[in-house]
C-alpha cells in the first residue's frame, strides 16, 4: 500500500491533458451551475439498456474513470429507478425488453425525462428493423432529449447532458 | 472431443443440423413435417441453450431433452412462430397471451427464491438471475437471458457481407474486432485469397489492443466489486488511455469498421514507447495488488470452476484457462511466432481469472511490440464465391466461431456462437460453495457477454 501512496505523491495527477481539458472545463462549470439550480445539486440518472451492443454501456461507465468524473459534477447514477430524476435509454427496445423498460418508467417519481442515448433507440444505427425490435423508442416514451453517437464518446454524453439541462 | 455449436438450417423441405466439435462437423437431416432430434446434452450439457434455441427457432423438436422451456422466445412471445424458418416474414409482433416461465427452482422448508434483473443495479446489460436460498448460502443458480434478443442472425440473412458487416461489427461492442477478423477470415475463404503479412500483423495488434482495454477495465471492476475502488480508478484510467490510441489507430473508440483490407500509416516509433509506459503501469499494478490480503480473502477460493467441470462443460476462453484447460484459437504458428503464450491458473477461482487477466495482458503487449509494422501493402479483394465457410477467433472473453453459408452471392444463413453462450451455461456451477453476496463478484470474474450471447 506504501508503494501506492509514493506514487501517487511523487507523480501527482496524472489525468491532466491542456488542450482537452479546457474545452471539458468549461462543460463541467456550466454542467455544476445547471444542476445546482435545477436540480438542488444533485442529479441521479437511472441507466437502462434496452438491448444495445454494451458499447454505450462501456462509455457511460468511461464517464466515472478519472479523466472525466461525473461525480464531481453532482450526476449520479443510481441503482434504482425509484431514486432517479432521468431514464437514459440505449439499445433497440427489443420485443423481450420493452415491457420491462416501461415498468421501471412507471417506477420514476414524477417529474421524470427520459434521454436516449446512442443511435439505437432512435433507429439510426445499421441495425434493420426486425420482428424482435421495437424502436424507435419515442413509439413508447416521452422523450425528451437525444445523444446521437455509435456510441457517444464519454465527451460527447457530457456535452448532451449539459443540452438537456440547458432544454429543461 | 470438444463440443463447439449446434445448429440449424432450412433447407426447402428439410432441417440441416450441423453439429460442430474441435475435430469434427457432423450434419444431419430431419424432415420438416416431423422435424425430430435427439439430444445431446447428456454428453455435452451446453448443447442444452443450442438445442433449446433451436426448437423456438425452427420448431425442431428435441425428443428425449429434460428441458424443453422456451429459450429466446420470452413470456409475451406467440409459441407457435419460428422465426428461422425461411417463410417467416413479420416485421412486427403482436404480444400474445403472457405465458409464465417455469423456473428451475429447489422447493423446501425454509429455502426462498431471489429474482435478480433483467435490470440490474449498476451500468450493465440486461439478463436476469434465479437464485434458490437458504439463508445466504447459494443453493441453486439458473441463468435466464435473451432479454437483448435482436434477431441478428435473421437480420443478415439476404444481405451480401459487406452490407452485413456493419451488423456485425456491432453485435458486441467489447468484442467487435474478433468478430470483425472471423468475417474476415471468411471473405478470405470465399475469395480463395490469402492476407498478406503485413495486414495480419496490423489485425492482430487491434484485436490483442481490444484485449488490453477489455482486461484492464475488468482488472478494475473485480477489485472494485470486493469494496477495493482504488484499483477501478488506477485501472479505468489506463483503458480509457488505451481507448483514445484505438480511436487514434482506427478512427473509432470501439474499432468499429477497423478490420479493412488497407494498410494505414502507424508511427512505431511512439507506439513502442507507449506500449513500455503501459507496461510498467501493469507492472506496477500486478505488484500493488498482489500485496492486499483483505482482498485476496475476497478473491481466493471464491466461485470454483474445477478443472473436470471446466472439460465437461466445454468451458471456453478465461474461465476455461483459469481452470487449467489450455485452449485458446490463438495457437497457431503465426502468433507463436510473435511469442504467444498461453496463460493458466489451476484453481479455477475468482482469483485465478484475475491472474489470467494480468498474464494475458502482459502477453499482448509484449506481442503487440512484435505485430508493429511500418511495411505498407496493396491488397484487394477477389469476388466471393458461394460456399459454406467457418472461422473461429479468440476475442478477449474466448473462443468465437462464425459461420456463414452464401449463396448466390447473399448470406444464406449466418451463425455465430459468441464465447458467452458457452460459459454462461456453466456459471451455476461456480456457485455451489458460496454466498449471494459473492455473485457480483463471480459474475464481474467471467465477464460474459449479454449481447454476444443474445444476438
Amino acid at each position: 500500500m506504501i508503494k501506492f501512496w509514493n506514487k501517487r505523491i511523487k507523480l501527482g495527477v496524472l489525468t491532466e491533458n491542456p488542450e482537452f481539458e479546457d474545452e471539458i472545463k468549461i462543460i463541467r462549470k456550466e454542467i455544476k451551475d445547471h444542476i445546482k439550480k435545477k436540480f438542488a445539486g444533485s442529479l441521479a440518472i437511472r441507466m437502462v439498456d434496452s438491448g444495445s451492443c454494451n458499447a454505450c454501456e462501456a462509455e457511460c461507465n468511461a464517464l466515472s474513470n478519472p479523466y472525466y468524473d461525473l461525480e464531481r459534477l453532482g450526476i449520479y447514477f443510481v441503482a434504482s429507478p425509484r431514486h432517479a430524476d432521468v431514464m437514459l435509454l440505449s439499445g433497440l427496445m427489443t420485443f423481450n425488453m420493452q415491457p420491462h423498460v416501461l415498468d421501471a418508467y412507471e417506477q420514476i417519481p414524477e417529474p421524470k425525462w427520459v434521454i436516449t442515448l446512442g443511435d439505437c433507440p432512435v433507429m439510426a444505427a445499421p441495425f434493420e428493423k426486425t420482428f424482435a425490435i421495437t424502436a424507435p423508442a419515442e413509439k413508447h416514451l416521452k422523450v425528451t432529449h437525444h445523444i446521437a453517437g455509435c456510441p457517444p464518446s464519454p465527451k460527447e454524453i457530457m456535452k448532451g447532458l449539459l443540452e438537456f439541462l440547458r432544454k429543461i | 472431443m470438444r463440443f463447439i455449436a449446434r445448429y440449424a438450417k432450412d433447407r426447402g423441405r428439410v432441417f440441416e443440423i450441423a453439429t460442430v466439435y474441435d475435430t469434427k462437423v457432423i450434419k444431419e437431416q430431419v424432415h420438416k413435417e416431423k422435424p425430430v432430434i435427439k439430444t445431446l446434452s447428456h454428453e455435452h450439457p451446453t448443447a442444452l441453450w443450442f438445442e433449446r434455441k433451436m426448437q423456438d427457432d425452427f420448431g425442431i423438436i428435441v425428443e428425449d431433452a429434460f428441458d424443453k422451456r422456451p429459450l429466446v422466445h420470452q413470456e409475451y412471445f406467440d409459441t407457435n412462430l419460428h422465426p428461422m424458418r425461411k417463410d417467416f416474414k413479420e416485421k412486427e409482433l403482436k404480444k400474445s397471451k403472457f405465458h409464465p416461465y417455469d423456473y428451475e427452482v429447489i422447493k423446501g422448508e425454509g429455502v426462498f427464491q431471489v429474482s435478480v434483473g433483467p435490470i440490474h443495479a449498476g451500468i450493465i446489460e440486461p439478463g436476469h438471475f434465479h437464485f434458490s436460498q437458504a439463508g445466504e448460502k447459494i443453493l441453486h443458480l439458473e441463468v435466464r437471458h435473451f432479454y437483448k434478443y435482436r434477431a441478428i442472425e435473421k437480420m443478415v440473412e439476404g444481405k451480401t457481407l459487406q452490407e452485413a458487416k456493419p451488423i456485425i461489427e456491432r453485435i458486441s461492442g467489447n468484442e467487435s474486432i474478433a468478430y470483425q477478423i472471423c468475417l474476415r477470415d471468411i471473405m478470405l475463404q470465399a475469395s480463395k485469397q490469402e492476407l498478406p503479412q503485413a495486414l495480419q500483423k496490423r489485425h492482430a495488434f487491434l484485436l490483442e489492443l481490444e484485449r488490453v482495454i477489455h482486461h484492464l477495465t475488468d482488472l478494475g471492476f473485480i477489485p472494485n466489486d470486493a469494496g477495493f475502488s482504488a484499483a477501478l480508478a488506477f485501472c479505468s484510467k489506463l483503458a480509457e488511455d488505451a481507448r483514445r490510441k484505438m480511436k487514434e489507430l482506427t478512427g473509432h473508440r470501439f474499432g468499429f469498421g477497423a478490420i479493412d483490407f488497407e494498410t494505414k500509416f502507424i508511427d512505431t516509433t511512439s507506439l513502442h514507447e507507449w506500449l513500455d509506459n503501459l507496461q510498467k503501469s501493469v507492472e506496477f499494478f500486478e505488484d500493488w495488488i498482489l500485496d492486499i490480503p483483505s482482498l485476496w480473502d475476497r478473491l481466493d477460493t471464491t466461485g470454483v470452476l474445477s478443472l473436470k467441470k471446466a472439460i465437461k462443460y466445454d468451458s471456453v476462453g478465461v474461465v476455461a484457462k483459469a481452470s487449467g484447460v489450455k485452449i485458446d484459437r490463438r495457437l497457431n504458428p503465426f502468433y507463436l511466432q510473435h511469442g504467444f503464450e498461453v496463460a493458466y491458473e489451476n484453481s479455477g477461482d475468482v482469483a485465478a481469472r484475475f491472474k489470467v487477466r494480468i498474464k494475458e495482458l502482459k502477453n499482448s503487449l509484449q506481442m503487440m511490440h512484435n505485430f508493429l509494422e511500418e511495411k505498407t501493402t496493396s491488397f484487394k479483394l477477389n469476388s466471393l464465391q458461394d460456399g459454406e465457410f467457418m472461422s473461429y477467433s479468440e476475442s478477449s472473453i474466448g473462443e468465437l466461431f462464425m459461420a456463414i453459408d452464401i449463396k448466390n452471392g447473399v448470406i444464406e444463413r449466418f451463425f455465430v456462437r459468441d464465447p458467452s453462450f458457452m460459459n454462461w451455461q456453466a456459471l451455476h456451477l461456480m456457485m455451489s460453495n458460496d454466498i449471494i453476496a459473492d455473485f457480483p463478484l463471480i459474475n464481474k470474474s467471467c465477464d460474459l457477454s449479454y449481447a454476444g450471447n443474445d444476438l
